[in-house]
Parts: C-alpha cells; structure tokens; sequence
C-alpha cells in the first residue's frame, strides 16, 4: 500500500473541498494564512482516519485471492453508508453550522477518494 | 446526451430545493427522479415490480404535499431508496434493495470510478477528452491567479480599486455547489449499482427450508420432547393470564389517570416484549429438521394454539390502550403502541406461515420488512398532528391542551376554531393565537416550493379568524 501517496493527496482534497465551502460565507483575506497553517491539522486528521478506518481492512483482508477491488467492492458500501450517516448526523447536530458542513463533507468525500486510490493499486 | 440530461436535473434540483424548506418541491422532485430513471433505465421499468414501486414513490410523493408532515417525508426518502435499489436488481428482497439505492444515491460516483477499467466507453471516453489534464489545467492555475489577486490586493490601492470594480456578486457559489450536489446525485442514480456479495446471496437464497444433512431421529425426538414441554407450559400459563386479564377488563372501574398511564404503560411494554420472545421460541424450535421430523404434530399444534393465544393477548392489549385513548385523548405514543401492537400482530402471523408452510428465516425477513414498507407508507398517509388534535377535540373524554399546543403547525387552524368556541384561560388563549399568527405569517412567505396542499386552499375567512 502506498500509503503516503495516499494522505498526501488525501490531505490536499480535504483542505481543498474544505475551504471551498468556507469561501462561500467567508470572503476575508485574512484567512489566506490560516488556510496554509490548517493543512497540518487537516494532515493529522486524515492520517488518523485513514490509518484508523480504512488501512486495517486492507492490512487484515488482503490476501492472494482477495485483492484490492474485492476488498473494494464488499467492504466499501457499508463504510460510506456508515461515514455518511455519521456525517449527515454530525451536520443535522451542528444546526447546519458552515464550518461543520465543510468538515463533514470533506471527511466523506477524502475518505470515498482514499477507499478509490487504494482499491486502484496494483496488488 | 447523458451529461446534459444530469445537467439539467441537477439545475432543477437547485431550483427547487436550494434554501427551501420541504413542500411541494420534493413531490416535483420525485416525479423528476421518475422520469430520469425512466430515461436511463427504460428495460427495467418494464418490470411489474419495478412499476409497482414507481407507484408506491408516486404515492409517497402525494403525501408529502397533502399531508405536509415529517412521516411521510421519511416514507418518500425511503420509498426513493427501495425504487433505486429496484432498479438496480429487480427480484430481491426489500432491505437489499434498500441497501442497493441508499449505496447507489450516496457513493455510486466512487463505485462506478473502480469500475471504469471494465467499461469500454468510459475509457473510450476517457482517452478522447483527458478529464484529469484539463482539471488541471483550469483548477492549479484558476487557484493560483485568485490566490496572488487577493494578495497584491492588499499591496498596491489603485492595483485594489480595479479590482473592486469587479463585480461577481451575481455568482452565488453556494447555489453553484448546490448544484453540484444535485449533479453528484442525479449522476450516482442514472445508473443503480448493486453491492455485492449481498445482492447476488439474497437472490441465492429461497425462501423453503430445506432438510439439512445431519437428520438424526434420536437427536430429533429430544428436541421435540423439550419444545413440546416448554410449549405446553407457556400455553398453560398464558391461557391463565388471559382469564385473569379478561376479568380485570370486565371489572376495571375508573382510576386516577396517572394510574391508568402506569397500568397500561408497563403493563403494554412487558406484553409486547413477551410476544417477541415467544416469536423467537417459535423460531429456534423450528429453526431446523424438527420441521420435517414425523412426530412433531403435537408441538405444531400446540405452537398454532400458542400463536393464537399471542394473537389474543395483542387484541386484550389493544383494547386497553383504546380504553386509555377513549379517556385520555390520542397522542403520538399511544398511537405508536397501536402500531406495535399491529406489526406484533402481522409477526405472528407470518411466523404462523413460516411454521405452516417450512419456510426459512430469510421469509420472515422478506415478508416482515415488506409489511414495514407498506405499513410506513400506509402510516404516512394520515395527517397525525391534525388527526390527533381533531380526535381530541371532539370525542376524547379529557385532554391535554398543552400536548396540542406542543405540535406543529399542521393543528393550527383547528385549535384557532376550538379556541373560538371554548372557554379558556387567556394563557392558552394566547398561546393558541400566537401559534396561528405564526402559521399564517409563515403560509405566507413560503415560496412556491414550499407550498402544501393547506396552504392553497387557506380561505379568507380562515385567515381573518
């Protein structure tokens, strides 16, 4: 598994899809500087979610006849539908706040795109 | 074709539901969603079952703007999710279709982009039009210019007064990422997926239970010595409880409500939580070949006399949560044991099939959640805060004003009328007036969108009371 590949551009789709949404009510310039520092933070969650969620199917399931898409393909639609939930529940919880909309959106999206990068390897 | 027809419903998407509370909007979008699996799916709507569920999200739609209340915005989501899940594998049981429609509608993008390498157009499509290059090609540099734009704008004034004059702000990005979404939705949807193993297990398994293997006589006639036991007992003992609660309803004079409330509360709970366990009894006795064992009619018997003896208790059960009703009023939770005693009711019967007919777990599975599906369609045909509040008003002995107060705004016009003819305290007379004003306001300003069935027919009478 090409795992820092992966959280590279893990991190750099959550930070994009993230302030993308917060660009639309928030037009100040001075978060230019906080978007670049956020990318740490952003690094860390990512990291903790893909190495806590996702990783392990594929460190435990992975075997010569079961292969990267297998893995795909049975384990993925339970995840997203459970990341969804939690997601949906977490932005209904929030009262719609903008902040939590952009997070929760970019944790579904980032972790979808990982499962896709993953599957995708060579096995 | 595909690409301006998911265009074109996702614009529509934003145009109806786009800072919009639920109303007419979602009748139009299902019947949106219709037509646009209709398009891409044209082999599959020639499926009976496939229509019948087509009808039933129609019907879901209707709902939602007759009645206007939350059940049956849920019954419409869930009734979007089984005709997805339809569509995308026609002949399996209810929940894999659930389960196929809310995978297709929240992720199918990302499934579809595993499956890219087997499907020769896409490639085709993709080696024509390098999706990737041209992303990048727009996106890095678009980022980068807007990025060095809002720095210099701060280093130079008249480099800052240029670009002031620029004005954007009749680009609305959020309505642009709303569309997206609707892009990312009505894509995922025009061609369902299945999940797999799941789909093709279910489509695998019938409902008959078949003779296992390890048929052993000996074994067997353990087994039913224990069943018919236990069985037997419980019958014994439910037959008394059915005596003496027959005699406390023949007897059963007028209580302090809070009594009552008790009663009827822990007493229903511990019923209703007897029947489940006896349908599990039922179900581990007869999970296996004691179904084809020669000796067991005298456990299948006493099963059908205990199933009945249930089925009795549920109608004791629901004659005392009506007696509570008659005296109390109607409210959300007694309603709900109404309906828990109703699909407690409908397990026993398929249970009585399953033991009947030897069919397997997967049956009851099949059929129970069938039933849920038509029973929250069903359900969400009623207009339950209007239903409750009308029910109160005219035939409950005694009622609590502030629990129809309480509710939404569905009960306002009614309680706007009662408190015109009843005497009450200016607390309430208030309270009933300022929610009224608040519906009527509210009835106002919604957009078409958000319009429901009540609020077209509003007279001018209603509004000057």
């Amino acid at each position: 598994m090409n795992l820092p590949s992966n959280l590279s551009k893990s991190c750099l789709i959550a930070a994009v899809i993230f302030w993308i949404i917060i660009a639309t009510e928030e037009k100040d310039i001075g978060l230019m500087p906080i978007m670049f520092v956020s990318l740490i933070p952003i690094f860390f969650v990512v990291t903790i979610v893909v190495i806590g969620s996702i990783c392990p199917i594929f460190w435990l399931r992975k075997s010569e006849t079961f292969g990267n898409k297998a893995i795909f393909k049975t384990f993925y639609p339970y995840y997203a539908i459970i990341a969804f939930g939690i997601c949906s529940f977490g932005i209904i919880a929030s009262d719609f706040d903008i902040y939590m909309i952009a997070f929760f959106t970019s944790a579904f999206i980032t972790t979808s795109q990982c499962w896709v990068w993953f599957a995708k390897e060579k096995d | 074709m595909k690409q301006i027809s998911v265009i074109i419903a996702s614009f529509l998407f934003s145009l109806l539901f786009f800072e919009k509370y639920i109303g007419l909007n979602l009748s139009i979008f299902s019947i949106i969603t219709i037509v646009f699996l209709g398009v891409y799916n044209p082999v599959k709507f020639k499926d009976k079952t496939v229509l019948l569920f087509t009808l039933a999200y129609l019907l879901t739609a209707v709902f939602v703007f007759v009645q206007h209340s939350y059940l049956s915005i849920i019954a419409n989501c869930v009734a979007f999710f089984t005709l997805v899940g339809r569509v995308s594998q026609s002949n399996t049981s209810i929940y894999v279709n659930w389960l196929n429609g809310l995978y297709t509608t929240i992720a199918g993008f990302f499934h579809r982009n595993i499956q890219v390498d087997e499907d020769k157009t896409k490639v085709k499509w993709n080696k024509d039009i390098d999706v990737l290059h041209w992303t990048k090609l727009i996106g890095i540099p678009l980022f980068f210019v807007i990025m060095f734009v809002l720095l210099y704008k701060n280093g130079n004034p008249v480099f800052n007064d240029l670009i002031s004059k620029i004005d954007f702000s009749f680009i609305n990005v959020q309505w642009v990422l709303f569309s997206v979404l609707g892009y990312y939705l009505f894509s995922n949807i025009s061609k369902p997926i299945r999940v797999e193993p799941a789909t093709s297990t279910d489509l695998n398994v019938k409902n008959e239970l078949l003779k296992s293997d390890d048929f052993s006589e000996e074994k067997l006639q353990k087994e039913k010595q224990l069943g018919t036991t236990l069985i037997g007992l419980l019958n014994l003992l439910i037959v008394f409880y059915i005596v003496t609660d027959i005699s406390y309803l023949m007897t059963n004079q007028t209580v302090k409500a809070s009594v009552f409330s008790s009663q009827v509360h822990s007493g229903i709970n511990t019923l209703i939580s007897s029947i489940i366990i006896a349908i599990i009894i039922i179900l581990y006795v007869f999970r296996g070949n004691l179904n084809f064992y020669k000796e067991n009619k005298v456990l299948k018997y006493l099963t059908y006399t205990w199933i009945i003896l249930n089925a009795l208790l549920i109608v004791l059960i629901a004659i005392k949560n009506h007696n509570y009703i008659t005296a109390f009023g109607l409210t959300y939770k007694r309603i709900g044991v109404h309906i828990y005693i109703l699909l407690a009711f409908i397990g026993l019967i398929t249970t009585f099939i399953k033991v009947l007919s030897i069919k397997n777990m997967a049956f009851l599975f099949r059929r129970n959640t069938q039933i849920a599906f038509i029973a929250l369609i069903g359900f969400s045909s009623i207009n339950w805060d209007h239903a409750i509040t009308s029910y109160n008003l005219n035939h409950a002995k005694s009622f609590d004003l502030d629990y129809l107060i309480g509710l939404s705004e569905n009960n306002a016009l009614l309680l706007k009328k009662y408190s015109q003819k009843a005497e009450l305290s200016s607390n309430y007379y208030n309270r009933i007036d300022k929610k009224y004003a608040t519906y009527l306001q509210r009835t106002e300003e919604r957009s078409w969108q958000e319009k429901a069935y009540a609020d077209f027919y509003l007279t001018e009478n209603d509004k000057s009371l």
